[in-house]
């Protein structure tokens, strides 16, 4: 597919190269027999849920790009939509595997969610296979006073590649709320955006990502403000080794008329490995007076000091690098549902430290 | 806050107009509006240009008519550059002493203060009208150091010939962006600096730029090489008047820090609020040397201004300090950039921008570190000031780290003027407009003091000309 | 000889690229059940001595050797020398965010042990060290110093103490900046911590932290190196005319 993939809202140097995603994100071609089927265990739809047919015609477009979300729409081997009638509090479980029979799985799936409701839907992508595609389009109406919560875990294998649109729009007093660990994968291309556009509207985004061996992650996560009394909170913890490669654009858009509109978007990188190319881009977009945006990005190694306190507490360098990776990833680990779902991703974390090897300088 | 002391006869006497003056457009020689190699090759025969020059002049059209216009940015399609006088020469030749400068000139130049400025103990004035040096005076203490600070086209003749031809360009290529291009093809005017090894220059060395000629573009090439263990500090002031035809600014700034070297480089834009600022400023650090920016940017229609560090050597550092201030029809977007080319490198980048009356001011900037500038460390803090929601300000910023053995850091803030301040101030007797004018003041005040004195009551003034009339 | 459990030889350490001086021929043995007291002006090299001895990575030994239990640290990183059983209590411990106390204790010991740790008895301890030294249990649960004000910060650095049972302990200026009842609290955590297998080395400018305990050494620092050592009476004397008259003596 030769479209532009997670495009910087507001374009600036072309050489920095991070005005969209590289042409290594493209969206896969289709096969020859075509997608197959996709292999996803789902939890039954509790009462308060139940599917519907899908109003999403003018739907905002993802932080990927409509195109890409048409892409999904077109050639989706899993589909659903569902409608949200109460306020629910058992998790909506989506849990796709890939493997050598399910290489791939392409998803839409609508959340339409009706005032004062309320939804956690949990989707977790596992598994292998050569040539692997795992892409997701992800649309979430959250009605007045609702809230959504869709949380994302993608414990991918290092054959996979895999893209992760969201779109939100959120009616007064709604809230989306998203918690996504991308942690596996060869390519993991991410955009998510939400409108804001009416009062006391609010996003919330908690990320954790970890990149290795030649990966390369891709991120675009928007919040556009256009509604008084609109907030967001995106904060991102990330950890590169190897030769992994990342650009990530946050963006918060202070539209005209996002009176007292709050936007806060943070990064933290922890490098690992002289290889590893960071790229962060975070725009704050403002046509507003009355706003207040904040943005803060840190980048570097694990700080000496901290480093030698834990030491002298009897910990290896291994095992205090695991410390500070599960301590930087905590807030989005601490905001999974089940004790075994934080379990398998620390597992899957120090899994992956554990086989990654510290040049020696 | 110093400057505020004499803010209020300084608003009083301060009169917008005496930087919108023109004189009557009384140029000896005009080159025709569009752009093609005969007019190239005639600026280059006007200037008696060495060859190698007049090639280079014509490689750089070749390469202007190739390169597209920036898709990012300010929208700048208001600018034809087929309707723009690139070469005006006033009709005037250089000048040894301030008394022989014509009167019309000369007028201009009072109002806009720079004999008092000299007056006042700036080293040298090397004032360009149009496209060419009109007056140049370098004191002799100076020259006596063995500070050389001279017009480019002399520079390009005398002795420090192979200088100019070995570092003209080098840092800014001309396939750097198109209007890189345009200036190699067309430029005239400008200074050279040169400080020996071990030379501090006490006092700074200042240059006034204005445009004047309606649809004059102006193009001035700054060359500055300070050598080791020497110290520099150089001021540019732009002003120019208000005419209605489009105004193109596409100037060069060259500067070549030596090892353990320090230059500071301030500037002051004020530029009439017609003109399209599409400067270019970079400067290459060797071991143990410091650029340090200081800038203003106030006038122009639109503006493109990033000055660019290239830290070449170990423990070379940078430090950038900006404000920008956009009101009504403009549109500024300004910021920096810098490369960590080299271990143990330091930059720090902060700046303040402020947008009013629907004007637009964003911040861009870039930080690359790369794979060998190991124990590097960065930090960039922009912040942004809404004065009403009729005005835009984006903030672009962009880090590009490759090196793992690096402290990094980056703060982003915008917001608006606090209500609570403003009640405070005007609890204790202070009228509404000088209220919001004194707390904008003070949010510009970290770069003011970074300016010297009349150059910060300058700004002060600036900010409150600016400022009047923005309630209600 | 061989039955000492810290034995510091003509000790040099050395600060940046420029090699500052700030130990230079530091001598010292401490042996088991041993209480050391060290003191000095600020900036003598006290606390250079304690990260010396942790091994801080941002000071250089340039010469001589620490042995601890007969093995030569001298170049071992810090958590090597944990695992052998030295303990340092930070004048100012680094907040972490994102790791509980309970989690960081919980690695720590079996770092330190090298075996599972129980989680049960684990939590009994740990609840009944907290009440002991009067932390709220609900600080278990809190990110590792991150907010605790510099009194609970100190307290935090004394559970890690009584759950990590070190063989040595070097206790930096932990009774500065606490109110009178906390240093009573620390005080008595010190004493249930101290046995006849275990030994102090102690920074202090507040001896009340050595309430009830038998000062056996006091070393006074002064220009990079120990000037004056004294014995047990030498306890007395600060006890009974506090530290000015100490400093005094050094001076001469």
């Amino acid at each position: 597919m030769n479209t532009t993939l997670n495009r910087l809202p507001v374009p600036t140097w072309n050489r920095l190269g991070v005005n969209f995603a590289p042409a290594a994100a493209a969206l896969p071609a289709v096969p020859d027999g075509g997608w197959g089927a996709a292999q996803v265990a789902e939890s039954p739809l509790p009462a308060g849920v139940c599917a519907a047919a899908p109003d999403f015609a003018d739907f905002s477009a993802s932080g990927v790009g409509a195109d890409a979300d048409a892409w999904v729409r077109q050639n989706a081997n899993f589909v659903r939509h569902i409608a949200v009638n109460e306020a629910v509090s058992a998790p909506l479980l989506y849990e796709t595997t890939l493997d050598a029979a399910h290489p791939a799985a392409v998803e839409y799936l609508t959340v339409d969610a009706a005032a004062h409701t309320r939804l956690t839907v949990v989707q977790v992508l596992r598994g292998d296979a050569e040539n692997g595609a795992a892409a997701q389009l992800t649309r979430i109406r959250a009605g007045q006073g609702a809230v959504v919560t869709l949380v994302q875990v993608q414990l991918l294998g290092s054959r996979v590649r895999r893209w992760n649109a969201v779109a939100a729009e959120t009616a007064q007093g709604g809230k989306v709320e998203q918690v996504r660990l991308e942690l596996g994968g060869a390519l993991t291309v991410c955009g998510t955006r939400a409108f804001l556009h009416s009062r006391h509207a609010a996003y919330e985004l908690t990320a954790a990502y970890y990149g290795s061996g030649k990966q390369l992650l891709d991120f675009n996560d928007v919040s556009v403000h256009t509604a008084k009394d609109t907030v967001c909170e995106m904060h991102t913890a990330g950890v590169l080794t190897d030769e992994a490669d990342k650009i990530l654009r946050g963006t918060v858009d202070f539209q005209r008329g996002a009176v007292n509109g709050i936007g806060h978007e943070s990064e933290d990188v922890l490098l690992f490995d002289p290889r590893v190319r960071n790229r962060t881009a975070p725009l704050i977009l403002c046509r507003e007076e009355r706003v207040e945006g904040q943005h803060a990005a840190s980048v570097g190694r694990l700080d000496e000091a901290k480093l030698y306190y834990l030491r002298s507490r009897g910990l290896s360098a291994a095992q205090a690098r695991r410390l500070m990776v599960d301590a930087r990833f905590a807030p989005a680990i601490e905001k999974l549902p089940g004790e075994a779902l934080r379990q398998e991703v620390r597992h899957f974390v120090a899994e992956r430290l554990d086989a990654y090897e510290p040049l020696d300088r | 806050m110093r400057a505020y002391e004499t803010e209020k006869t300084n608003v009083a006497a301060v009169d917008r107009s005496i930087y919108d003056i023109k004189d009557a457009a009384n140029a000896a020689f005009e080159v025709g509006s569009g752009l093609t190699p005969e007019i190239v090759a005639q600026i280059s025969a006007e200037k008696h240009d060495p060859a190698w020059m007049r090639d280079f002049r014509l490689q750089s059209l070749q390469i202007y008519d190739r390169t597209p216009v920036q898709n990012w940015g300010p929208d700048i399609s208001g600018l034809d550059m087929r309707n723009i006088v690139t070469y005006v020469r006033p009709n005037t030749a250089m000048q040894g002493k301030w008394s022989d400068v014509p009167a019309d000139i000369k007028n201009t130049f009072e109002r806009l203060g720079i004999p008092q400025a000299e007056r006042s103990g700036l080293a040298g004035v090397g004032a360009q009208y149009d496209s060419e040096v009109v007056y140049h005076n370098v004191r002799a203490e100076v020259a006596a150091q063995g500070v050389v600070y001279t017009d480019m086209e002399s520079a390009l003749q005398g002795e420090y010939a192979e200088l100019v031809r070995t570092h003209f360009m080098k840092l800014v290529p001309p396939t750097d962006h198109k209007f890189a291009a345009l200036h190699g093809a067309v430029w005239s005017g400008g200074s050279f600096v040169y400080v020996p090894a071990g030379v501090h220059v006490e006092i700074p060395l200042q240059s006034y730029f204005r445009l004047n000629a309606p649809g004059a573009g102006q193009f001035e090439h700054t060359l500055i090489i300070v050598e080791k263990d020497a110290y520099l500090h150089f001021i540019e002031g732009c002003s120019a008047p208000k005419y209605n035809v489009a105004n193109l600014h596409a100037g060069c700034v060259e500067i070549y820090v030596g090892e353990n070297a320090r230059v500071r480089y301030s500037t002051i834009e004020n530029w009439s609020k017609n003109m399209y600022n599409l400067n270019t400023k970079r400067a290459k650090v060797a071991a143990g040397g410091t650029i340090e920016w200081v800038s203003g940017s106030f006038g122009s229609h639109t503006s493109c201004l990033y000055p660019m560090s290239i830290l070449q050597g170990e423990g070379a550092r940078m430090e950038f300090t900006g404000i920008t201030f956009a009101g009504a029809g403009q549109e500024l977007d300004t910021g920096a950039k810098v490369v960590h080319a080299a271990p143990h490198t330091t930059s720090h980048i902060s700046t303040k921008s402020l947008a009013r009356d629907g004007g637009i001011s964003n911040f861009r900037s870039s930080v690359v570190v790369l794979p060998n500038a190991e124990g590097s460390k960065s930090s960039v803090s922009c912040e942004s000031l809404m004065l009403d929601d009729r005005s835009r300000s984006d903030t672009i910023p962009e880090m590009d780290i490759r090196c793992d053995k690096v402290d990094v850091g980056h703060e982003a803030k915008i917001g608006r003027i606090s209500e609570d301040a403003v009640l405070y101030l005007m609890s204790r007797g202070i009228s509404e407009e000088d209220a919001r004018a004194l707390i904008v003041g003070g949010f510009a005040e970290p770069i003011a003091k970074e300016l010297p004195l009349e150059y910060a009551v300058e700004m002060n003034n600036l900010i409150h000309l600016e400022m009047k009339g923005s309630i209600g | 000889m061989n039955s000492a459990l810290l034995q510091v030889k003509d000790l040099q350490v050395t600060v940046g690229e420029e090699r500052k001086v700030l130990l230079d021929g530091v001598n010292l043995t401490v042996n088991p059940g041993e209480v050391h007291v060290l003191m000095g002006h600020n900036g003598a090299g006290k606390s250079t001595l304690m990260s010396a001895l942790m091994g801080d990575p941002r000071y250089t030994v340039t010469r001589g050797q620490i042995l601890f239990r007969g093995q030569d640290v001298t170049h071992e990183p810090a958590d090597v020398r944990a695992r052998l059983g030295m303990f340092l209590s930070f004048q100012t411990p680094e907040e972490i965010p994102g790791i509980t106390l309970e989690n960081f204790l919980r690695t720590a010991q079996g770092a330190v042990t090298g075996q599972p740790v129980k989680v049960m008895a684990f939590r009994h301890e740990l609840a009944r060290q907290m009440q002991a030294l009067q932390i709220d249990p609900a600080y278990a649960d809190r990110y590792l110093n991150v907010g605790f004000s510099g009194g609970e910060k100190k307290k935090s650095e004394m559970l890690q103490l009584l759950m990590l049972k070190p063989k040595l302990a070097l206790l930096d200026e932990t009774d500065s900046g606490l109110d009178v009842d906390a240093v009573k609290t620390v005080a008595a955590g010190v004493r249930a911590y101290h046995n006849d297998d275990n030994a102090l080395l102690i920074i202090t400018h507040n001896a009340k932290i050595l309430e009830g305990l038998t000062v056996d050494y006091v070393h006074v620092l002064d220009n990079a190196r120990i000037v004056r050592t004294g014995s047990g009476a030498l306890v007395t004397e600060i006890l009974q005319e506090g530290f000015a008259s100490v400093k005094g003596d050094a001076a001469k």
